[in-house]
Formats: structure tokens, sequence, C-alpha cells
């Protein structure tokens, strides 16, 4: 098990290090780092001293070393808006964000496993299909649209809810419920498609055939072996909920770092792109060694196994 | 006495493989091929023969040169063969040719057979068109297909067929050697002996030299020349086929030949107790010392090497010539 | 075979005539036969953009403006309605389709291309190379390829050929993966090792025996790539960070529209309309395709 853990923390690692390698990278085939950085008004000894700072007088392996440790140190240099680190800059939006993914995120589980596992208990009932209609038109909805389309009914024709703003936790209901219904989607196909992998395997034949109660052949036998490869995908959702806000953030005028992202690039923020870029690689990291920590707790045969 | 066609000296072919447990697990080296040395003369069959996992496959992919020795060395007519991938190995190709154990995993689903059997003479530039498909009509009757069979996908023919096909593929640019892995162990027992017959009888007729690879002792006793016995890597005991199957020198030959089912007279088996171990992890001294059931101490701390016995055979063994084991037999 | 002319020709007799139609509809699900119908209209609304639209798509009709579409009780000089500025809603539509199936498509075809190359060589040379390329497939997976998508435009600004050639990094993964798997299974054992055995020099190896065994999954996967780029790039051009004006997009004209939510919503749901429908027909047709062409994917 200890090696297990370690070689997944060394997965993890060498993914921040990819990541840092690729903002180098892409930061250096843009130009020069100090004039995007700063901004093109920027007095001249200022750019000299971020020069220095950054060590772009020297060879290109150290300021890449330079640069992997800024970046790791969290110092991505200052917005070129507003003149603040960049790194406060995402940290302090970083609430806003968790706080319509995370209830989203339960939006998704809570309703898209019990409803995947229904289906694939009642498999080809008219619930079955209906659940799996809905759930392909969650596949293929963008999530602009559904916004956009909820807006339209919530907002404007019934006006029940606000439509944009973060005023009050009214605000907070649609983007919560755009972001949980497509997700509900997928995670209701998913499982669906796990479970039934599952019930069509011999052991659940030969546990109903011992004359088990069916329900309990269900929840003794089949649930645990269908969480096994839902819980990559909810690792995968919960590593994406961050970069999954971005569109549903800028829709409703949500003050999170989605929102923060698309300003950044469209006014070309270089030093809060890459804390943004670093905020949200480490966070889908950090989920990712999770789920494989809870892979290997829940299949033993990984724990063990050569990879 | 004729001329080695091909000639293996002292060829190893090692890989390196990592134990259980990722990027935290040990280091180790397989040894697929150990040391092996063998001649095969113009218009000779050598079999090998030993269990699945001994090395068997890759000394065939060797000796055709698919892969590189990790030393050692294969002389074809005389000469080293080429580096992989240049002109001139590509050149060879046409004069050494392989049979598969899977004829249909080794033929292109998505291609009539036809242009499959004359693609050689595409790939080596020989004739025109027409030209190539005059010589694949006149292969395909010598291995027994007809013309009719030209425009079939592979999947529409039989396991037998199929053989042929492939058989007919390898001969078409008329080599000189014909490597054989396995080629009838896939096939039903009532087609196998049809395809043993045609490898013998284009044998005879185009003088071709085989290198017969197969676990299926009666077969190479049958189709073969000569004969070595692999066991992990190694060559245990080698000779002419008819001499080494009537009275087997080594004990694990001894098994091996015991273990042939046969009609009529009763034989005393030899029972080998265990698997072949590890390659990864070779005992000391003798390989097969742990389940070698004449195994002296210095089997455990010695390995034998393969010594030239006084009827031309050739066994690593060191009780071989020991009266006490003769007895046993 | 049978089944078409079923399709084609008049029944002789009625019980019989139930019986083919049911035999029609399992052979060509109505799902399936609306979906291709749809993809052909886009198809062909693409290629005619410029004859089938009644005005140019930048033309303004300041004396027609948020004009209403038919639908909603307007007239045939504007079917769909107009915006803010009186530009023809029907005419924007067809030409943001053009553009956001263009980019689908060459965004596809980058991606299905670089991945296949990539998988070749990686599955060719094993070694340094395929631990390189490994490790890229690893970095496109680990990270949303939106974001990745946000940092380049960041780094980069935009422009066409870039952002086209941006979508075209979307999913080479997959296809590297699955090209390299499956040749490296056809290297290992099998026809491809038996060509090379023969002498075939790797051109002949990949271009004619593996490329054309592996096609139909590759094509299989272009089904899942065409959509997704879609929602891509309507997504980014909705941010106002994709296809930039005066050229239009889908997401383009829906992120327009979003202002006149209230007054003229219209605007913003036929392309969203479009884009549902497209995507939609596009998944429902490569389902169908996956269970018909190739068996071992589900």
């Amino acid at each position: 098990m200890l090696a297990f853990a370690l070689s997944r923390l060394a997965r993890a690692a060498i993914t921040i290090l990819f990541v840092v390698t690729f903002a180098f990278i892409v930061l250096r085939l843009s130009g020069d780092p100090a004039l995007l950085i700063m901004s093109v008004d920027a007095p001249p000894e200022a750019i000299e001293a971020f020069r220095k700072a950054w060590g772009l007088d020297r060879p290109i392996w150290e300021q890449y070393l330079a640069y992997a440790w800024h970046a790791l140190t969290g110092d991505f240099g200052k917005s070129m808006r507003d003149g603040r680190p960049a790194i406060d800059l995402v940290l302090e939006r970083l609430p806003a964000t968790l706080a319509i993914t995370l209830p989203a995120l339960a939006l998704k589980l809570g309703i898209g496993i019990p409803a995947g596992i229904y289906a694939a208990l009642h498999r080809n009932s008219l619930a079955d299909r209906l659940t799996m209609m809905v759930s392909v038109a969650g596949f293929t909805m963008p999530s602009f649209v559904l916004a956009l389309v909820l807006v339209l009914i919530f907002g404007v024709t019934l006006g029940w809810l606000p439509a944009s703003g973060a005023d009050s936790v009214w605000h907070a209901v649609l983007p919560i419920v755009t972001l949980g219904t497509a997700g509900a989607a997928i995670m209701a196909r998913f499982t669906r498609s796990a479970m039934l992998e599952v019930l069509g395997q011999p052991y659940i034949r030969a546990a109903s055939a011992k004359g088990l109660a069916w329900w309990l052949v269900v929840a003794k036998h089949a649930l645990p072996n269908a969480a096994i490869p839902t819980v990559t995908i909810i690792g995968f959702m919960v590593g994406s909920l961050v970069a999954g806000a971005v569109i549903v953030e800028s829709v409703f005028a949500w003050p999170g770092i989605g929102r923060l992202l698309v300003s950044a690039v469209a006014n070309r923020d270089l030093a809060v792109v890459q804390a943004l870029l670093m905020v949200i690689a480490a966070w889908m990291v950090l989920a990712n060694l999770c789920v494989d920590l809870a892979y290997g707790w829940l299949d033993p045969r990984v724990r063990s196994g050569a990879r | 006495m004729s001329s080695p066609l091909l000639e293996a000296i002292d060829i190893r072919r090692q890989y390196n493989v990592r134990t259980a447990g990722g990027v935290f697990g040990r280091k180790a080296v397989l040894q697929a091929v150990a040391g092996v040395s063998f001649r095969i003369d113009m218009g000779r069959t050598l079999g090998l023969v030993g269990e699945s996992g001994c090395g068997k496959s890759t000394t065939g992919k060797l000796a055709l040169g698919l892969i590189p020795p990790s030393s050692g060395e294969i002389r074809f007519v005389g000469s080293t063969l080429p580096a992989i991938g240049s002109a001139a190995w590509r050149d060879m190709r046409r004069r050494m040719q392989m049979v598969y154990q899977d004829p249909l995993g080794s033929l292109d689903r998505r291609l009539q057979v036809g242009p499959q059997i004359a693609e050689p003479l595409i790939i080596h530039d020989i004739g025109t068109p027409a030209e190539r498909r005059e010589r694949a009509y006149a292969t395909m009757a010598s291995v027994g297909l007809q013309k009719h069979h030209f425009e079939r996908y592979p999947h529409e023919l039989s396991g037998g067929q199929r053989q042929r096909v492939v058989l007919a593929r390898a001969l078409i640019t008329e080599p000189k050697l014909i490597v054989c892995d396995e080629p009838i162990s896939a096939l039903d027992v009532s087609i196998q002996a049809q395809v043993v017959n045609l490898l013998l009888d284009l044998q005879d007729r185009l003088g071709l030299t085989y290198l017969f690879i197969s676990h299926d002792l009666k077969v190479v006793r049958q189709v073969s020349h000569d004969v070595a016995v692999m066991y992990l890597g190694r060559i245990v005991e080698t000779g002419q086929a008819e001499a080494l199957f009537r009275a087997p020198a080594h004990p694990y030959t001894r098994a091996l030949v015991s273990a042939i089912p046969s009609l009529g007279e009763k034989r005393e088996r030899l029972i080998l107790s265990g698997d072949p171990p590890n390659p990864v992890d070779v005992p000391a001294g003798c390989a097969f010392h742990p389940r070698c059931p004449f195994a002296i101490a210095r089997c455990r701390s010695e390995a034998p090497a393969l010594r030239r016995q006084p009827d031309g055979r050739a066994v690593a063994c060191h009780r071989a010539d020991d009266d006490a084991i003769a007895l046993a037999a | 075979m049978t089944v078409q002319d079923s399709v084609a020709a008049t029944p002789p007799a009625p019980p019989s005539f139930l019986r083919r139609t049911r035999r029609a509809l399992v052979a060509w699900p109505p799902v399936v036969v609306i979906s291709a119908a749809w993809l052909i209209l886009m198809v062909i609304t693409a290629a005619g953009a410029e004859w089938l639209a009644p005005y140019p798509f930048t033309a303004m009709d300041l004396k027609a403006r948020l004009s209403v579409p038919l639908l909603m009780g307007g007239d045939f000089a504007h079917p769909l309605g107009t915006d803010e500025l009186g530009r023809d809603v029907l005419s924007r539509l067809i030409s943001s389709i053009r553009m956001s199936l263009l980019i689908a498509f060459f965004g596809t075809l980058i991606a299905a291309s670089l991945g296949t190359v990539l998988g070749f060589l990686a599955a060719h040379f094993r070694g340094r190379i395929e631990q390189v390329v490994l490790m890229a497939i690893d970095f496109q997976a680990s990270m949303p390829f939106m974001i990745i998508a946000l940092s380049v435009l960041a780094f980069f600004g935009n422009s066409l050929i870039l952002f086209i050639c941006l979508m075209g990094f979307h999913s080479w993964e997959r296809y590297a993966r699955i090209t390299r798997g499956l040749t490296l299974a056809a290297n290992e054992q099998g026809y491809a090792a038996a060509v090379r055995q023969l002498g075939a020099k790797p051109g002949r190896i990949y271009g004619l025996h593996i490329l054309p065994n592996i096609a139909s999954t590759l094509i299989v996967s272009m089904t899942l790539t065409f959509p997704e780029i879609i929602l891509l790039e309507s997504g980014l051009s909705f941010l106002g960070l994709g296809v930039q004006p005066p050229l239009t997009s889908l997401g383009n004209m829906v992120g327009y529209g979003r202002e006149y939510i209230t007054r003229a919503p219209w605007i913003m749901l036929a392309p969203s309309f479009v884009i549902v429908m497209t995507t939609l027909s596009i998944s429902m047709l490569g389902d169908w395709l996956r269970d018909r062409l190739d068996p071992t994917l589900r």
C-alpha cells in the first residue's frame, strides 16, 4: 500500500511539473515575458528589475529552474490590471467558485447515482429510457444554452429567480442548477452502465441463485463493485469542478475564478492566467490523487497489483 | 558434408524487466536465450523443442534476424546478418521466411489472399503485375491451392487453406530458409498431417531448409533430421533425431520423450515435478536441477556445459555418462 | 439489401406491409433517419451558404431592428427575425453554421491526423519517443482542454487560423492512444509483423496495412470528436474568446443574443437550437455507426 501511495504521489508531482513546463514553454514562445507580464507602459527600470528577478538574462535552463521555483512558491508576478499579486486575486475568488460548484457536485451525485442505479435495475422500462434520453440531452446541450434557457424561463418569463449577480443566496440557485443538471446526466449514464456491467457478472447470478433476497444481492454485491468505476468519474468531476465553472460563472456574472480566467484571458493579464493555471492544475492533481487512493482502498487488486 | 546454411554462435537475448510494484519494482534481467549455438545444413531440418517460455520462439526470431541478439552472431551462408531495417536486411528477407502459428492473424483480413501472396514480389520489386499474378498462381498450385482461391478473403478459407496461403506467401520469393514457429499447433488434428506432408514434400521438391519450432515431439520426430532440446534459454541436448528420440541422454529430454503417447509398447514414464522456474530467477548450477530426479550436489553448484558424446550427440548434464542413470532409463 | 428494397418499393400485400415496415424501422430507426436528414441539411447549408442566405450576413437594415420571427407573428422578409442592428438572423445563422462546421471539420481532421501520426511514431520507434508521446497523452488527459485552450489564447492572442489549430489539439490523444495500441498489437504478432518480416518498408506497413485496418475505429472516434469540438468552439466563442466579429459562429451568435434575452430571445434561441440539434444528431448517428461498424467498442 505504501509503495502504491508513493507511486501515485510521484505521478501527481510529475503532472504539476508538466503544467509548469507547459506554461514556461508557452510563455517563452509567445515573446518577451517581461513585456508580456508587465504592461507595455511599465517604466524601463521596472522591466529590467523583473528580468533580473526572473533570471531572463541567464541561460534557458536556468530560466526554467527559476521559473519553476517562482511557480511552485506561488509567485507569478503582479496583475497587470490592479497591480496586486496574481495569486492573491485567484485565491480570494476561490470560495465563490466553491460556493456554487460544491452544491452542484452534491446535486450531480445525489440525482445521478440513484437515477443510474434505478435505470439499471429496471432496464428497458419507461423510466430507464426516459433517464437515458435526458442524459443524452445533458451530454449534447452546451452549458451556456442550458443556462440561458433557465434564465429565460425562471428569470425573465416567471421572474422567480435573479438572472445574474451574487447579492443573495437566491442568486446561486440558477448557476448550481445549471452545473448540476448536466453533471447529473453524465453521472446517471455512467452509473447505469457500471451497474449493468456488474449485474451481468456470474457472481451476481451465483449470489441470487443461493437464495439471497434480490435487494440484498444488489446492496451487498452489486453496489460495492459498481462503485469502483464510478469513483473514477467522480474524481474527474471533482477535478474539473473549477474548470467547469468557467462558462456558467460568465453567464451569471458570478464572481468566481472561472469568470476571473475569462476576463484575464480577454485582457491578456498573463500573470493572473498563469496563477489560475497552476491553481486549477493543483486542484485537479489533488482530486486525482484522492481518487487513486480511494481506488486502492476500494479495490484490493489495484493496491497489490503491479500497476 | 554439405555447407552450413545457417549458423548460430553463442547467441544471447536478454530483456530488462521490472518485478511487480511499478516504478518501485526491482530491476531484473530476463535471459530469454542464454548462449545458444547450432548449425543447419542446406536442405536439412533442425527441430527445436521445449516447453512454452523456454526461448524457442525467440531463438527463431533471432535466427531470422527479426530481433537483434544481445551478444553472439548469426551467420547465413557464411556472412553475418545485416543490421535490422537496413536495405541489405530488407533484401535478405527474400531468402529467409517465416511461417506462423496463427495463419489468420498473420494475414491482413481486409485484403484478398492472392494479392497478399504476391505482395513479397511487389515489396522486392520483382516482375510486372502480370508476371506476379502468374507466379502467385504457380505458387498457389504448388501448395495445393486452387486458382479460385485468389480472390478469397482470409476469413473465407479454412484453417488448413490459410496456412497454405501463408506458406505460398513465404515461398513466392524462392527462399532458402524457412522458420516454422509452431506451424500446425493452431490447426485441427485432421489437417495437421496434411500440412506436415506438404512441408516435407516442398522440402523434397525445392531443397528447402527448415528451422522447425514446436512443442509437439511427435511431429518434430517426423520432420526433423536433427533436434535441439531447449530448457530455460539453453540447449540441453542436441543430436540426430532418431538417435535422440530412441535413447534420450538428458533427464529433461527423457521426460519429454516418455510423455509422447504411443500405441503398443509400454514404457516407464518419467514425470517431472513442478513447473519450469521463472526465467528471471534461474536456479544456480544446472537450471534443471530442482526438477531433476537424478540431481546430485554438483548439479546445484556448477552449470554443466554442452559436451559432445561419442555418438555425435551433445548433452549438458553432469551425469550424462553415469551408469546409474543409464540403468534407470 | 432486402431492407432497402422494402423501403423503396411499394409493398404488394397489406400483412407483409406491416412486417416490412417493422423491419425497416429496426434497420433504419427513425431517430437515425432524422439525425441523418438534419446533418445533410446542415452540410448543404454550409456548402451553399452564399446562395441560401437571403441577405449578406453583415447587412444592416436599421428600419427593421429587432423584428419578430415568423413563429412569433413576424413576416416573410425576416423569417427568423432581426437583431439590434437590423441584421437578418437567418442569414447570420446560415453563415454561422458554415463557420462552426468548418472549424469542427478541420479541427477533427487535425486531431485525427496528429494523433494517428504520433501513435504510429510511438509504436514504431518505442523507447524515448514512445515515452515522450505517452507523457504528452497523460498531460493532455490530466487537464481540462478548456483551460489549456484558454491559456493558449491568452498567451498568443486570437486569429482564426490559430483558433482552428487549437481546436485540432482537442482529443488528439484519443487517436494517439488507439493507434498506438492497435499498432503495437499488430507489430507484436500478426499481419503487420508478417509484412515487416517480408521486407516491407514502414510506409507500406503503416499506410497499406495498418491504417486501413484501424480506420473504422478511428472514424467512430471522429464522430465523438466532432460534436465535442462544436461544443468547445461555441463555448469559447460565446465567451467572446473564439471566433471574432465581424465573422460569426453559432456560439458567437448566442453570446451576442444573450444581451437581448429579455427583448429578443429569438436571436439566441435560433443558434442554440442548431447547436443542440447538430451535436445530438452526430451523437445518435455515431452510436448507431459504432454498433454497426465496430462491435468491439461499446
